[in-house]
């Protein structure tokens, strides 16, 4: 609220708890080596099996899932576009960085051009969209779009390169720090390293001027209109910086898992995003980090208790959520943590959808 | 001044004429180049080729209908994008076919579910005991909190921990084990915040209304608790879905020949007595839970004979079902098949209506003033019914065999001409190409059929006229006296219904998988965006065009398009026809957002 | 006796605060005009009235019973009729079955035909033709008459004059008149020379509050309180 600059110093203690979880994850894998493995803090940096190598891809999971979950977070929960096509946004990333390494042996730092330039491409195709359709229609667009993407890279037509309904497989690292198999830890740092720096990102960008008008047009986009602004250009801005996450969530995808399957472009994956900011909290941002490591958390182990009825109660779970917690964790956590009714009202506000989806 | 404000209607209107006018232009040019499209499409075959290409076209196009058309109806009048309604033609098929090749399984679950519905017909007596606890003091609701949280955890256990016994040793248990510290934790959580939310219980109207949906949910615990863990044990004729998965083709050539023997009940599980009652129980607790839960002010009906008589007969039905199963059970399979196929379509349409109102009344109802949460409902409601499927039927794909009446091979077959479909073959020649009487010939017919009764519903009855002009103006409905969340219930479940028709009929054509549902809503979410979200014959026509457009694409790749510029023919793959669908509809969205037929929305 | 009584209500929609205190009494049988600028709460007040946007605190009465909180469908099925403002009538339907459409037991549409095509003679001659179709005035006719169709003890009538030509504003209030001995009449309108003909008394709404009301006989000759609660016709300021 003030004007003056924050300094550096300010700004760290104001996100003291942020520091604490990163020194908490950098300290994760050393502690399970110890204590669940018994191992010394060596084995970690010498890559031994055991818990502390499984936790820690587990935990990758979570950061990559948290990078895909934020970049919708951004589009559905703060300003508001109902995009069913997300998975595309994750999928280009994967499939492109991947193809682009195995087929055409590029170097992974082009490559990782070629992916940006992809990701602001389909932002772009998107956007194009906005420019006719809103609401649901836009919902069936993006839908329509990312199955087309789903299912042309299934297709027999491009096994040589996206391997149809297998699936890419046969990536290898380009560099030693993207090398999940034989430096699990490196790649530990790198993926939360990228995590919480789109977080930061991401933070800041709603604190900006922009974040504000991305609020604005969930709210009432005719008001922001009216108030002067093109809105159509901040709409695509959100694309373009969603898209560009979740395609960087794709490459590292791609670089941890030894099979890219389609299904990560289809509906299901768009609706793992959707979950997982109905647990965090929709438009909460940190609620994106919250929901991916529960989200996940609650998959590996329902999958090891229940088996293959884990999904059935997955499905139950969101249901209630969806009925009983619409405001996740994070967003319940913060109306409890305000002053009662005033929060819950502001919270409420800030939630319910300003217009109807058909308009 | 009068004029001042009247000067901006006149140019607006005349804005708007304008407006209108280039929207047809571009709707008309649509319709021309799709018109163009498809001529120069169906040039392109072979005369003996093309009749058939528009009949399969139909085949997939009536089915695509049969979702589309409740889709579009939900949607039209009550804002909502059902996206659980591929799901529902899933289930629709699967339950079909359960009735079709393996009806004494259906009389066995048919039993423990009619016993609780039934209780369910006397609501008038639920509402009047809801507002009976609405009066106990705070005592009560603690106790029956409690209760509700030690059954489910003892219906848990019953379930779960103790099936673990067969389970390999060693894994499961400690599985089991975990499971058992969560939940037993969860169960000291709940019941700490039970206490709390009961200490803090004042008086208020507030504090009455939240303490009555603690308790409703506890009743529903129990009831629920009680109802699942008696139909685990109840006497099910227990039947494996990988028996069917070995062999497909054996088990329907059994089927057809009706020499398939109903397995022999196991007598597992609960005497039948105690598992009736504890059924009956569960059901009178959930429908007491559910009426307490709405807070409606009205007044409860009077529980009149009617209600009882209800009650009575399905009850009657149930234990009626469970004693002569044995004999009905022969009776059935010693049917035809055709007949066999009838009762699979009336039971399936049937639930899927059910399932329908169910859904509405208990997820989509509570967040009408949360359009976007719907919409997540239903997605997270079709995830379920997918994960159930393949609980109850696994995961291998199934074949339906065709029933009798469409299947006739031999003598006289195939049949000729128009009158051919009449023939009992299975396949018919017209105008050179060969059809299959059950595909291109009823399917296609049913799917005539239903529009043409929707289509008289909404024009001719008087519910029809008031879901149209809900589509307009739900509020102004309201106005006039008419309970529209009501018609609301019966649209969604009538179209849940079509859906589950359309399952059972697409089963016998294109077989049953999990993925069916998916297939088929992103084909009708297609129509409907082609057709105008919101208008019936726009369902239609987009279904229509949907089917043919996918089937056309199918036969050419098969013969392969000359391309001028091409040295070989283009042959698409038939796994990328889908996208041409989508991309037709993208296309369409695009360029006219409202859709061929739809009102365009300012 | 009143037949409808409003006393202290307070109506949000959404999070916005719109009637903030409307105290409205409607003696049986006569005409009462709401009053108010633009945007001042007299189409919330009616929808109030009806449950379509509840109220929060504060009772809505209906001939002595307390129908705050009830279903919409409800009470106007205990007599209450509604002409919303813009001629919100079904444009999907055609003008008999917009008129079909408000029968709340068959035939009541049969039993006052005459009336209403006595009131409005065009209707007759469009049965058959499409809502879309009407013409603006013949629209509002329509709109008006289908409140009439069910026995109506009570009509909420919202800005009937709203974009007629004076010919058939002279119509309207003829038919509002004739209709009025058989229903109670809460009336909004805008066009302060039409209000003051036609009702016996008044309530003004003000930011949401009713701040004035009793006979209109008396309101006429107040020339201070027309021009700063009505604004003496610069309608158009929202
Ligand atoms: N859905 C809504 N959301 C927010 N504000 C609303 C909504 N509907 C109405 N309002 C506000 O409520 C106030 C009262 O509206 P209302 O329609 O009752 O006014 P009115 O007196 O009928 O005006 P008019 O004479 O122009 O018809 C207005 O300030 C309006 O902006
Ligand atoms: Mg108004």
């Amino acid at each position: 609220m003030t004007t003056l600059t924050p300094t550096p110093q300010s700004w760290l203690r104001r996100r003291r708890g942020l520091l604490a979880m990163v020194a908490l994850l950098i300290a994760f894998p050393f502690l399970v080596s110890i204590i669940v493995d018994g191992q010394g803090l060596g084995a970690v940096i010498a890559n031994d099996q055991g818990n502390a190598r499984f936790l820690q891809g587990l935990a990758i999971e979570i950061f990559i899932l948290a990078i895909y979950a934020l970049s919708y977070d951004l589009i559905l929960g703060v300003t508001g576009l109902l995009s069913f096509g997300h998975a595309m946004f994750f999928a280009v990333g994967a499939y492109t960085f991947g193809i682009m390494l195995k087929t055409h042996e590029m170097q992974w730092v082009a490559a990782l051009v070629v992916v940006l330039i992809a990701a602001i491409l389909q932002a772009f195709l998107f956007g194009v969209v906005l420019v006719r359709v809103k609401g649901i229609a836009f919902a069936l667009v993006t839908l329509g779009l990312a199955s087309v993407f789903w299912i042309v890279i299934q297709s027999s037509d491009l096994q040589q390169w996206a391997g149809a309904e297998i699936g890419l497989q046969g990536v290898r690292a380009p560099v030693w720090f993207l090398d999940t198999t034989n430096e699990r830890f490196a790649f530990y740092l790198v993926t939360m390293t990228l995590m919480i720096l789109c977080y930061v990102l991401y933070l800041r960008i709603i604190d900006s001027p922009s974040g504000k008008v991305f609020h604005a047009i969930r709210e009432n986009e005719d008001r922001a209109l009216m108030l002067g602004y093109n809105t159509f250009w901040f709409k695509l801005l959100v694309l373009v910086i969603a898209s560009v996450t979740a395609s960087l969530g794709g490459v590292l995808h791609t670089m941890h898992q030894p099979i890219v399957t389609p299904n990560i472009a289809g509906l299901g994956f768009t609706v793992t995003a959707l979950l997982i900011i109905l647990i965090g909290g929709v438009g909460t941002i940190t609620g994106a980090l919250v929901g991916a490591a529960v989200y996940r958390l609650l998959q590996f182990y329902l999958d090891r208790w229940f088996g293959a009825a884990s999904e059935l109660l997955i499905g139950l779970a969101y249901v209630v959520l969806v009925l009983y917690l619409p405001y996740g964790i994070v967003g319940t956590w913060r109306a409890k943590a305000a002053k009662r009714k005033e929060g819950w009202e502001r919270l409420r506000t800030l939630l319910s959808p300003g217009e109807r989806p058909t308009s | 001044m009068t004029t001042d404000t009247k000067q901006p209607e006149k140019v607006s209107k005349q804005r708007q004429r304008a407006d209108w006018l280039l929207e047809n232009r571009a709707r008309v040019s649509v319709l021309a180049a799709l018109a163009f499209l498809f001529i120069v499409a169906l040039a392109g075959l072979e005369s003996k080729d093309w009749f058939p290409t528009i009949m399969q076209g139909l085949s997939v196009g009536a089915l695509t209908f049969l979702v589309a058309s409740g889709l579009s109806l939900i949607f039209g009048l009550m804002d909502v994008l059902s996206l659980a309604h591929g799901e529902i033609f899933m289930l629709g098929a699967y339950v079909g076919w359960t009735v079709y090749t393996r009806f004494d399984t259906t009389v066995d679950a048919t039993v423990p579910l009619l016993l609780v519905i039934a209780p369910f017909t006397l609501m008038p007596l639920w509402q009047r005991m809801a507002r009976w606890l609405r009066t106990l003091g705070r005592k009560w609701h603690f106790g029956i909190w409690i209760l509700g949280l030690g059954v489910v955890y003892a219906a848990w256990y019953v379930i779960f921990a103790a099936g673990d016994a067969d389970a390999i040793e060693g894994e499961v248990s400690g599985a089991g084990a975990g499971v058992t510290i969560i939940v037993s934790l969860l169960f000291v959580a709940a019941a700490y915040g039970l206490y709390r939310k009961w200490r803090s219980n004042d008086g208020s109207v507030e504090s009455v209304k939240e303490a009555m949906s603690l308790t409703s949910w506890s009743l529903l615990a129990l009831g629920g608790g009680a109802a699942i863990t008696a139909m685990t044990k109840f006497p099910l004729v227990i039947w494996d879905a990988e028996d069917f998965a070995k062999s497909p083709s054996n088990f329907a050539v059994q089927v057809d020949l009706g020499t398939l023997a109903p397995l022999p009940a196991d007598s597992f599980g609960w005497p039948a007595l105690v598992a009736f009652v504890v059924l009956l129980l569960g059901g009178s607790l959930i429908a007491l839970a559910l009426s307490s839960l709405q807070t409606a002010i009205g007044d409860v009906a009077p529980l009149t004979r009617k209600h009882w008589t209800g009650f009575v007969a399905m009850v009657g039905l149930a234990i009626v079902l469970h004693l002569t199963k044995a004999s009905l059970n022969e009776w059935v399979f010693g049917l035809s098949t055709t007949w066999r196929f009838f009762l699979a379509i009336a039971v399936a349409t049937g639930l899927g209506f059910a399932v329908g109102a169910f859904i509405e009344v208990v997820l989509i109802r509570p967040l009408y003033d949360r359009p976007i949460y719907q919409l997540m409902i239903t997605l997270g409601v079709g995830f379920i019914l997918i994960e159930l499927v393949r609980e109850v039927w696994g995961r291998p794909e199934f074949t339906m065999a065709r029933p009798a009446a469409f299947n006739g091979t031999g003598e006289g077959c195939p049949g000729q001409g128009l009158g051919g479909f009449f023939s009992g073959c299975s396949t018919v020649e017209v105008f050179g190409g060969r059809l299959r009487v059950y595909n291109e010939g009823f399917v296609v017919l049913v799917g005539a059929l239903v529009l043409i009764g929707v289509t008289l519903l909404l024009k001719k009855t008087r519910i029809g006229m008031v879901i149209r002009a809900g589509v307009q103006d739900p509020e102004m409905v309201e106005a006039l006296g008419i309970n529209v969340r009501r018609v609301f219930t019966l649209v969604f479940a009538m179209g849940s219904g079509l859906a589950a028709l359309g399952g059972v009929l697409a089963a016998p054509s294109i077989g049953l998988s999990s993925g069916m549902g998916a297939t088929f809503l992103l084909g009708a979410i297609v129509a409907l965006a082609i057709g105008g979200l919101t208008s019936f014959p726009g369902a239609a026509a987009g279904a229509l065009l949907v089917g043919l457009l996918q089937q056309i694409i199918i036969r050419f790749g098969q013969t392969g398009i000359n391309l001028p510029f091409l040295d070989e023919p283009f042959k698409p793959s038939p796994t990328v026809v889908p996208a041409a669908a989508i991309l037709l509809m993208v296309v369409i969205l695009l360029v006219l957002p409202s859709g061929l037929l739809g009102r365009s929305e300012r | 006796m009143s037949l409808l009584r409003l006393e202290e209500v307070h109506t949000f929609i959404e999070q916005f605060h719109i009637l903030e205190g409307v105290s409205i009494d409607v003696p049986e049988g006569d005409i009462v005009a709401l009053l108010g600028r633009n945007g001042a709460g007299k189409t919330t007040t009616l929808k109030t009235i009806l449950g379509l946007t509840p109220a929060r605190s504060g009772s809505v009465f209906y001939d002595g019973n307390n129908i705050t909180g009830r279903r919409s469908f409800d009470i106007a099925a205990m007599g209450i009729g509604f002409v919303p403002e813009h001629r919100a009538i079904f444009s999907d339907l055609s003008v008999e079955e917009n008129l079909l459409i408000a029968e709340r037991e068959r035939g009541d549409f049969a039993a006052k035909e005459d009336f209403i095509f006595g009131l409005f003679p065009d209707l007759k001659r469009l049965i058959r033709l499409p809502g879309t179709n009407l013409s603006g005035g013949q629209q509002q006719m329509l709109a008006v008459a289908r409140a009439l169709v069910p026995n109506n003890r009570l009509l909420l009538i919202d800005e009937p004059s709203e974009g007629l030509a004076p010919v058939l504003i002279e119509q309207m209030m003829e038919a509002i008149r004739r209709l009025s001995s058989e229903s109670t009449v809460l009336l909004v309108e805008q066009n302060f020379i039409v209000a003051s003909r036609l009702a016996q008394h008044f309530v003004i709404i003000e930011e949401g509050r009713s701040i004035m009301s009793g006979a209109m006989k008396d309101l006429v000759d107040d020339d201070e309180t027309i021009k700063r609660y009505l604004g003496a016709g610069t309608g158009g300021a929202t």
